[in-house]
């Protein structure tokens, strides 16, 4: 065992025994917040897919992810003002709306992300890997415009559609929302690696990410496969943002820089381009933020989280599932 | 350029000014003459418009009552609005133009404490009178904590030249700790503010009243709007340390209503509280499916409360009948324009004709027992009203359409007829700020037209105000 590694092992328990000493003091508010950490990572693990996906096949952070996540939330609250939805409480009305709506933003932000990726990726492919970074800035400034000139600064409200059911089990309060948010993103997380582990496209990802060069003399079109794991990536950040509408009720145009943060971390922390490594960074990353929140104070939860990044950069750059990148 | 166009506007306010004076003295006859007196306010929007339409209100009903000492006012409004907001920078343009011109002795105005606090620099060494009906920020006049700069510094080591008829929003915590703890029976609460300057200090106030009260402070917590969205760890950390309420300091433009939402996803059935910043409709939104019980706080009194200012009040919807007319501080305004034309007509009885700015600014200074409409009151040294009204607002949900119309107007667009009622008032007059205040339980049931006037007001009186201390917030950071 390494020295760094010994330190990341030292630390995690650490973490550990602390939580399992407050779960035995206060067992209820501990799956309380573990509960509120949950939804939170649930929704990170979505937007952390698609950074570590396009990663994993052209090695760019793409810092406009989150602003494609926040967008989804935008554009999910524009379509569903054409349904005569109630917000009071659950109607059919609303049933058909979120059935229709839900796939409808997933699948515009899929043609954003592609667009985004023709324009302002595809023509650096071959460029210092700098310069596709700057742009990806770039296009999450004018993302974060777009928005900031649709709805204005002021904080957007978001239908509030979901059956509003609630219950108390063992002290412990959860609501319908709850489950519907980690229902949905493990059914999408699950139809994710169904997608990449057992479909022909799904193969031509994980043979570009793993030699660009020889899956293109295989006869892969890289372009199209690269656009696809732009268009899957987008799908997830706009069920996320979606999911994140639904459950927060508001939305902010700036909302996908931290979000976005955020997810990139837990992609990190999972081990940038491995699939299952984001999902379950995504959980904990969220489940970090929760227990820092409740255990230590939401001031400090910033520090802790980007704390994690440093932690796992120096420690243990693989992540916790080990990085999946092309070996040179 | 500017220099250029300054003096086109400079020129033409003379022939202007001559003009007028031409013909008031021509067709006033018995008249020695014409004083003016000018406001700054952001006339672009209804809120800054109802306030000039007091300060009119005011002057006419002088004049007809033949004026000043024998002098006729004349007023002008100034719009301190640059594309479509209120501007520090076209405040101070218009103060210097005012200064130009020997014959404004005072202003009414300004609206915003930012703008009042660009402005005094510029009106104090000129003694030009500046009385504003509706600025709450405290470092204006007050020398405490918390505050970026100093009064003095303001004044610049003239006399004071500022004056407002509103009190301050160090009143508000104080006003809330006291209603939560004596009349809601809150014992324990739990404290959130947004880390602004604005926030910190209402936070700040409302905890130490509520200690000295015999309350406890469950937790205190910060959030800073770009850092946290989910705020349900903390309600929780709130509610396990066993508070039965929450206390915020902050404004809806951070996001502080939306705890409010989330108590709900905690199953946390508690009153919410926080002072102005969160009596706006956009507070209201984010709340949205658990509005009811916010209490907010707002510094003043609500003027179709007071039963000095109803004859007032009925007098002005005859002159000004449109819809938008009133607004929340016209009353003020009306008072505001009184004292200083007070003011002026002492002045020119001493200098037995027109006065200096000096000797307007002097006579301000010394007045005593002045019988506005919202109330007699006193000013301090530091320019401050001995009236201080806090006024407490709830939202009650379920309202009928009739009690709509007599709520304040400020209602949320995503739930039906959810609005903010005026609930009573806190007077801090002649008594410490933390000793213990008396509490006017005024539950009156309102008069209907009363409320559609103030339905109005409100609607786009409180929310400018609240950004504007946010902003004022930012700015002092």
């Amino acid at each position: 065992m390494s020295l760094p590694d010994f330190g990341f092992y030292v630390l995690c328990a650490t973490a550990i025994v602390l939580l399992a000493a407050q779960a035995v003091i206060h067992p209820g508010e501990f799956v309380q917040v573990f509960i509120f950490g949950l939804t939170q990572g649930s929704i990170y693990a979505l937007v952390a897919l698609g950074y570590t996906m396009v990663y994993g096949i052209i090695e760019l952070i793409n810092f406009a992810h989150g602003d494609v996540f926040t967008l989804g939330a935008y554009v999910g609250s524009a379509i569903l003002g054409f349904f005569a939805i109630s917000e009071g409480g659950f109607t059919t009305v609303n049933l058909i709306a979120l059935l229709l709506v839900f796939p409808a933003v997933m699948l515009v932000m899929g043609g954003i992300n592609v667009a985004i990726e023709r324009v302002a990726y595809r023509p650096l492919r071959n460029a210092p890997r700098l310069a596709p970074l700057i742009t990806a800035i770039g296009m999450s400034f004018f993302l974060e415009g777009v928005m900031f000139l649709w709805h204005g600064p002021a904080t957007v409200h978001f239908p509030d559609i979901l059956p509003k059911a609630a219950t108390t089990v063992a002290g412990v309060f959860f609501g319908f929302k709850d489950v519907f948010v980690v229902v949905v993103a493990a059914i999408l997380v699950a139809l994710l690696a169904i997608f990449i582990n057992r479909t022909k496209l799904g193969k031509a990802m994980r043979a570009t990410a793993q030699d660009r060069d020889a899956a293109q003399l295989m006869g892969i079109d890289i372009n199209r496969t690269i656009a696809a794991t732009f268009f899957i990536g987008a799908l997830l950040a706009g069920a996320g943002g979606m999911i994140w509408g639904l459950y927060y009720n508001t939305v902010y145009y700036q909302l996908g820089f931290r979000s976005g943060l955020i997810a990139f971390t837990a992609a990190v922390f999972g081990g940038i381009g491995n699939i299952p490594g984001a999902a379950l960074g995504g959980l904990i990353i969220g489940l970090i933020a929760a227990f820092s929140d409740s255990y230590i104070g939401s001031k400090w939860t910033q520090v802790v989280v980007f704390g994690i990044l440093i932690g796992v950069l120096v420690f243990r750059p693989t992540g916790l599932l080990g990085m999946r990148v092309p070996e040179k | 350029m500017v220099r250029a166009r300054g003096l086109i506007v400079l020129t033409t306010a003379t022939l202007v000014a001559f003009a007028c004076g031409g013909t008031t003295g021509g067709g006033g006859g018995a008249s020695k003459g014409t004083i003016k007196i000018g406001s700054d306010l952001p006339v672009c929007t209804i809120g800054g418009q109802a306030v000039s339409n007091g300060v009119q209100f005011a002057v006419n009903q002088k004049n007809a009552a033949g004026g000043v000492e024998g002098y006729t006012i004349q007023y002008q409004s100034f719009d301190d609005c640059r594309q479509g907001a209120y501007s520090a920078d076209a405040g101070v343009d218009n103060v210097r133009k005012m200064l130009d011109d020997n014959k404004f002795l005072g202003m009414v105005g300004p609206y915003n404490s930012a703008v009042a606090k660009a402005e005094i620099p510029i009106a104090a060494p000129k003694h030009f009178v500046m009385i504003s009906p509706a600025n709450t920020n405290p470092c204006l006049t007050k020398d405490i904590a918390g505050c970026a700069y100093h009064p003095q510094d303001l004044r610049a080591g003239n006399a004071n030249n500022y004056w407002r008829v509103v009190t301050t929003d160090d009143y508000q915590g104080p006003a809330m700790a006291t209603y939560a703890y004596k009349t809601l029976g809150i014992k324990n609460i739990g404290i959130l503010d947004d880390s602004t300057v604005f926030g910190v200090g209402i936070a700040g106030s409302f905890e130490q009243q509520f200690k000295s009260l015999g309350g406890t402070v469950a937790k205190h917590s910060e959030y800073k709007k770009e850092q946290t969205s989910d705020f349900k760890s903390i309600l929780l950390g709130f509610k396990n340390a066993g508070a039965l309420g929450v206390y915020v300091g902050g404004t809806d433009d951070q996001n502080i209503c939306i705890p409010r939402k989330q108590m709900k996803d905690i199953g946390w059935d508690a009153p919410f509280m926080g002072g102005d910043g969160i009596e706006t409709s956009d507070c209201v939104d984010q709340a949205s499916g658990n509005e009811p019980n916010i209490y907010a706080t707002s510094a003043g009194a609500d003027a179709t409360k007071v039963d000095g200012a109803k004859q007032a009040i009925a007098d002005f919807r005859k002159a000004f009948s449109g819809p938008n007319d009133f607004g929340g501080y016209t009353m003020q305004a009306y008072d505001a324009a009184n004292a200083l034309m007070a003011a002026i007509g002492r002045a020119v009885k001493n200098a037995n004709g027109t006065p200096s700015r000096e000797q307007v600014r002097a006579e301000m200074a010394k007045t005593t027992g002045f019988k506005g409409v919202i109330g007699t009151y006193d000013f301090d040294k530091n320019g401050d009203t001995s009236l201080k009204i806090v006024s407490i607002y709830v939202v009650t949900g379920g309202l009928s359409d009739a009690a709509v119309k007599d709520s304040t107007g400020v209602c949320g667009s995503k739930t039906k007829n959810a609005c903010f009622v005026w609930k009573t008032q806190f007077d801090f007059a002649n008594q410490g700020l933390h000793r213990r205040v008396r509490v006017k339980d005024q539950e009156r049931v309102l008069r209907v037209e009363d409320a559609i006037r103030l339905r109005q007001a409100r609607l786009v009186l409180c929310s400018p105000k609240s950004s504007e201390e946010a902003a004022f917030g930012l700015l002092a950071l």
